[in-house]
């Protein structure tokens, strides 16, 4: 077998000196789509700010690759150059910086310096068009007045012009109406293929619905407590997350 | 703000304007009067004491200057050399005047065809011939003798200085532009300039101020300017000091605005240069339905010191007052800005917002801020706001997430946080201005 997309093993990480997540580990293989569920507080959104590189975001111990390549030593924008991605589970707003701006820095940092950005407009253009964004979107300032919706359509738009290798989405479902929520997720579905693998960390189930995992993780304290496939979803979508606190407390008694 | 270079005065007459100075001085008989108050009062007014309220941050010795120095260049040199894009925007017919002012001595003007519709630009030295009436009427009444000790030293010995008019009912589409040189080091320059805008009439107008002569090698050069501007009813003035001296430079610049009823005005200070600066702008709105926005942006780096005063004097009812004060510091910079908000006792329904924004790119940078209020009646809708802090980690983080690298990422957000105010300014002078931030951003 050849080696994974992306591996990480026995991460553990600090936030102001609290441990909050305690040796997880996992390996996604080209084309494939993995979900990271647990209750809130479980660790998930810390996991995937550290893998992103967040400086308060402390990994302490552990390994993370991608294509090969070690990213734990490497600042955020390079692990974004190395073809990681994390859509924010709430954008920030940056006044003053337009849609279109940031988009083609982000774009020209990814492509290097001195790289011929003639396409830019078109790509940008047809990229708006396909997640249903207005046109008006490329002059506003970046998540400045946005709303939920807007703003993870907008997350959406730069995953797909930035076309990591591995796109960690972070609740990307939260705040999203029925119509939102499929247009997100057909995006996420276009941007996917045989080559690239999806990381959804997320809290419910609806968005799996539209974007279909293969494996599913449970994240409890800090820890992957089970694994297994779509059908893990679903039974937590129908037992709750009790289940798994039942499960994990009964072990600790064994 | 200490300034540790200025020498102790041991004798006050060292720092006494001269009589013999006024002499050297030609105008009518009103205004060499106005000089001889102004000289008396400078001569005989203490310097402010340092725990009074707008001199609790900068030092009032270090604008004092022995009275060698104090006179004033007596002829101007090296004052030409960074004129040529304005002079293209002119040429262009992008401008709708040109006035280059070398150290108040030597005032050159050109006009387009907004003169054929009353434009009128002249040095104060002819327009006291051709408009002494008008002049007499306003100059002096805003900055003058009684304003303050440093106030009176510009109103005596300044030496030639801009007269621009709008008449009625006329709107000057393209701005006018001053280019405002002083003279290098050991030199000292008093500009001055009053604008009186007519019932109706719109002008946009930027003040720049810059040095003529970079060799400041042998000691500071010194600049204390007066700004009067008045609107007259439903007159229209947007107003952009753009202050880019030299670090060798000191300066003490005082603007102020009287606007009448239904008058607005917009002020955009963009304060760049200067070692250490005290510059104050102040509106008066004196008319009903009159409104006043100050916008400003200031960058400081190396070791630039700043001390900014904002006043606006609600002395009419209905009157409307808006102020978004940005600073930027890097380095060793230091900046305090002081906003007064006045509101008589007799102007009610009036509303005032002031604002202003810090934003420390390093440790070793400070910035001070002090709202005022003075509101003399209940019926007033008033807020102030401030903050003070670094560049928001989470916005580095969010656009490196995204590749871009720590120092591009800086730079946006900074660019970012001026955006705003730089929609409000002319367009050609818009791409100048984020180029002199950049440049401030990229230097080591």
């Amino acid at each position: 077998m050849s080696e994974p997309l992306f591996e990480f093993k026995n991460i553990h990480v600090e936030v102001e000196g609290k441990k909050v997540v305690h040796g997880v580990s996992l390996k996604i293989n080209k084309g494939e789509v993995h979900a990271i569920m647990g209750p809130n507080g479980s660790g998930k959104s810390s996991l995937s700010n550290a893998l992103m590189g967040h400086p308060a975001y402390k990994i302490t111990q552990g390994e993370a690759f991608l294509d090969g390549r070690n990213l734990i030593n490497m600042s955020a924008d390079e692990r974004s150059r190395a073809g990681l991605f994390l859509a924010f589970q709430y954008p920030l707003a940056i006044p003053g910086v337009t849609v279109a701006n940031f988009m083609r820095a982000a774009l020209q940092s990814h492509r290097g310096k001195d790289a011929d950005m003639t396409d830019f407009r078109k790509l940008f253009t047809a990229q708006m068009k396909e997640l249903h964004v207005d046109r008006s979107f490329a002059t506003r300032y970046l998540n400045d007045g946005f709303s939920g919706g807007e703003k993870k359509r907008i997350e959406i738009l730069q995953m797909s012009m930035l076309k990591p290798r591995i796109a960690l989405l972070d609740e990307t479902d939260s705040g999203l109406d029925i119509d939102a929520l499929k247009q997100v997720a057909e995006g996420i579905n276009r941007y996917h293929n045989d080559e690239n693998g999806v990381l959804m960390v997320t809290h419910y189930q609806r968005l799996l619905n539209y974007v279909k995992p293969q494996y599913v993780h449970v994240m409890y304290k800090g820890q992957f407590v089970t694994s297994g496939g779509p059908e893990l979803a679903l039974k937590l979508e129908d037992r709750g997350y009790e289940w798994i606190e039942k499960k994990v407390g009964q072990e600790a008694e064994v | 703000m200490n300034n540790s270079a200025t020498q102790i005065p041991t004798d006050n007459s060292t720092y006494h304007i001269p009589e013999a100075a006024l002499d050297l001085i030609s105008g009518p008989q009103w205004l060499h009067k106005m000089r001889q108050t102004a000289r008396k009062v400078f001569n005989d007014t203490p310097l402010p004491q340092r725990g009074l309220a707008l001199w609790r941050y900068t030092n009032p010795e270090s604008f004092l200057v022995d009275h060698n120095q104090m006179v004033g260049a007596q002829s101007c040199e090296g004052c030409n050399k960074t004129t040529e894009e304005v002079r293209q925007q002119f040429n262009d017919g992008n401008l709708a005047g040109l006035a280059i002012d070398c150290c108040g001595r030597d005032i050159e003007i050109q006009t387009g065809p907004d003169a054929e519709q009353g434009l009128v630009i002249l040095p104060l030295s002819v327009a006291m011939d051709t408009h002494e009436k008008l002049i007499q009427k306003h100059f002096g009444q805003l900055v003058g003798s009684d304003t303050g000790k440093f106030e009176a030293l510009n109103t005596a010995l300044w030496h030639d200085g801009i007269f621009v008019y709008v008449p009625d009912n006329t709107t000057i589409e393209n701005p006018v532009h001053l280019l405002r040189y002083g003279d290098g080091a050991k030199t000292t320059y008093y500009p001055r300039l009053l604008i009186v805008l007519d019932n109706n009439a719109q002008l946009t107008l930027i003040d720049e101020y810059s040095d003529g002569s970079v060799e400041h090698d042998n000691g500071y050069a010194y600049v204390n300017g007066a700004v009067e501007i008045f609107g007259a009813k439903d007159s229209r003035c947007n107003y952009i000091p753009l202050q880019q001296h030299t670090s060798s430079t000191r300066i003490y610049l005082n603007h102020r605005t009287r606007i009448e009823q239904g008058a607005s005005t917009f002020t955009i200070p963009l304060v760049f240069g200067s070692g250490l600066s005290k510059e104050n702008f102040g509106v008066y709105l004196d008319g009903s339905g009159a409104e006043s926005n100050i916008y400003g942006v200031l960058f400081g780096s190396g070791h630039q010191q700043f001390d900014n005063h904002t006043l606006h004097h609600h002395r009419a009812s209905k009157t409307l007052s808006n102020i978004d004060f940005k600073v930027v510091l890097r380095d060793r910079a230091v900046s305090a800005y002081t906003g007064l908000i006045r509101i008589d006792q007799n102007a009610v329904a009036c509303e005032a917002y002031q604002g202003n924004r810090n934003l420390l790119l390093n440790e070793g940078t400070r910035a001070e801020t002090i709202p005022e209020l003075e509101i003399l009646n209940e019926d007033v809708q008033c807020s102030h706001g401030a903050t003070v802090g670094p560049v928001d980690p989470e916005m580095v983080f969010f656009l490196t997430a995204r590749g871009i690298n720590r120092e591009e990422a800086i730079r946006m957000i900074v660019s970012g946080f001026i955006e705003g105010t730089l929609s409000h300014i002319p367009n050609n002078l818009q791409e100048r201005i984020s180029n002199i931030v950049q440049q401030r951003l990229e230097v080591n």
